[in-house]
């Protein structure tokens, strides 16, 4: 059971953004894809989340070919993400951000959600709660009635996580988690992050920090020009002389 | 006093069909749908329903039905092609649906009566009527608006990645808001068609249009009060400044363009969150120190 990637390529046209890469994300474990700016990473994540078509190869989750799935698709075979750009829901608030986390545990008919059926009030009631329990564990309860637009930048993230939680996933792919953070805010979710592995969850971290993905993770994939040009454990892939090269310059500096 | 009171049941009238219109308008917005279809998908219940009563003999009850699943097929029709657009594209094509309808009312003359308009409805439907239709209409949108129908349209509206990421089906979503919007603009298109005697062929285009999406940005896209609020204000503008009544197209575009630039959220969904900031922030001054160890974790 992991999340795989297998030969997976793409083309722009002439341009190949990824060369048939391939990861496996096991689960219990963290797992970090690192590679300087225009890598391809994000080529990678939009094709894992199913916003890019995939050209060759496939990509799989426990077991399930999601290749050529929809993004929607892709949360149902529990598959969670967080952005780059944090993406809020600014109308809403904080606790409202959350519920709609719960969508693919809502299981009453249309009809029952159109009329207000008893059945519909009581699955709202159920993920109201649970929506509270997980605010409670981020320390966020206080705001649950702010709009979540107005939160300061690391709440924002914050909601973003839980929001992912609460679809449940068996993998998460974490973009970028912790850009414009400081230590302290991200230090506190390096330890989320590890007590979420520790539970059985695969994680595959996408990071530009190669001090934070060092310490969190077991095994790292490098990534330049659309292929990988290094994977194992941090402290051997960080020596690498071509690994070097393609964050500090090599040859050219 | 229930002389002056009488006076005004047309105008109260008036405001529970045209809210009903708003309502079908407010929900296919708060999917994140640019559709303006709801003009011509009233127009499709009204003659439906004017139709069936007139020249096919249906009792008028039946007829409201069947109305509503009229607005709401071809609403269903109506939505394979918009899923492929978005935004201003979605409304250019919906102007063009409202169009073919008004050109069908004329031209489709031995089924519609043409130029002259379908005459001699039965006048089925009154204020009780129209008052219990309003009532059933806001609690429709209330309990819409608090299942996972509603949290998914929000979502929707807002961001369609972090919809579709969560799980959330953008195409099956915005289909079904704009089912409901049909069937609620058929509806009351046929009560319309039952309150009035006749339909004229060019009753629901382009004024009937800006009316109808003037009421909801007036009043507020995001609350459930705003048609409301929206609907009240511009119908009852004109009647209370009489003078003014044989300007009512001028007012709505000078009221439009102040609340556009004041107020862009529109005037109930504005005070409703004014209120709602006032609140929170007296709550927060009170366990100030229980908010700040939440912030600080």
């Amino acid at each position: 059971m992991s999340l795989t990637l297998q030969n997976v390529s793409k083309r722009f046209g002439g341009v190949v953004a990824s060369d048939s890469v391939n990861i496996t994300v096991p689960k219990g474990k963290i797992t970090g894809l690192i590679g300087p700016n225009g890598a391809g990473k994000t080529t990678i994540v939009n094709m894992i989340t199913g916003m890019l078509a995939v050209s060759d190869g496939q990509i799989s989750v426990g077991g399930r070919d999601i290749t050529h799935a929809s993004a929607d698709e892709i949360c149902r075979a529990r598959l969670a993400r967080t952005f780059q750009n944090i993406r809020i829901l600014p109308d809403n608030s904080v606790l409202e951000n959350i519920l709609i986390g719960f969508h693919r545990h809502e299981k009453c008919s249309t009809l029952a959600a159109i009329l207000g059926l008893p059945s519909a009030r009581r699955e709202s009631e159920k993920i109201v709660k649970m929506a509270e329990e997980l605010l409670q564990r981020f320390g966020m309860s206080a705001l649950a009635d702010f709009p979540a637009g107005g939160l300061s930048y690391g709440h924002q993230r914050k909601l973003e996580m839980m929001r992912a939680l609460a679809s449940e996933p068996e993998f998460m792919l974490l973009d970028e988690p912790i850009a414009g953070m400081n230590d302290v805010e991200s230090d506190s979710l390096a330890e989320l992050f590890q007590e979420l592995a520790s539970t059985g969850m695969g994680i595959l971290l996408i990071e530009h920090n190669i001090r934070f993905v060092s310490k969190l993770c077991e095994y790292i994939y490098v990534l330049d020009g659309g292929r990988l040009i290094a994977e194992g454990a941090p402290t051997v892939v960080l020596r690498d002389p071509e690994v070097m090269a393609a964050y500090i310059g090599g040859e050219h500096a | 006093m229930t002389n002056i009171l009488l006076g005004y049941q047309p105008l109260f009238d008036l405001f529970l069909l045209h809210l009903g219109m708003a309502y079908s308008q407010w929900l296919v917005l708060r999917a994140g749908v640019f559709s303006l279809a709801t003009a011509g998908l009233a127009a499709v219940g009204a003659y439906t329903g004017g139709i069936l009563v007139v020249s096919l003999g249906f009792p008028a009850p039946v007829a409201l039905l069947l109305a509503g699943l009229a607005g709401g097929i071809v609403a269903l029709g109506l939505s394979i092609p918009l899923a492929r657009l978005r935004g201003v594209y979605q409304a250019i094509a919906t102007v063009a649906f409202i169009q073919i309808v008004l050109s069908l009312n004329i031209y489709a003359s031995g089924l519609t009566g043409g130029p002259q308009g379908l005459n001699g409805i039965p006048k089925t439907v009154g204020t009780v009527t129209l008052l219990i239709a309003g009532i059933l209409t806001v609690y429709l949108m209330y309990t819409i608006t608090n299942s996972r129908l509603g949290r998914a349209f929000d979502a929707i509206r807002q961001n369609e990645a972090v919809a579709a990421s969560l799980g959330v089906s953008i195409v099956r979503h915005q289909t079904l808001a704009f089912i409901i919007s049909g069937a609620l603009a058929g509806v009351y298109g046929a009560l319309e068609a039952f309150h009035s005697y006749a339909l004229a062929p060019s009753q629901f285009g382009f004024t009937f249009l800006i009316s109808i999406l003037a009421y909801v940005v007036l009043g507020g896209r995001n609350t459930i009060i705003g048609p409301i609020v929206g609907t009240a204000i511009l119908l009852l503008l004109p009647e209370i400044a009489r003078p003014l009544a044989e300007a009512r197209m001028l007012v709505y575009g000078l009221l439009l363009i102040l609340v556009i630039n004041y107020l862009p959220h529109g005037i109930a969904d504005t005070l409703i969150e004014r209120a709602r900031a006032r609140r929170l922030s007296a709550r927060l001054a009170k366990s100030d120190s229980v908010a700040t160890t939440a912030t600080r974790n």
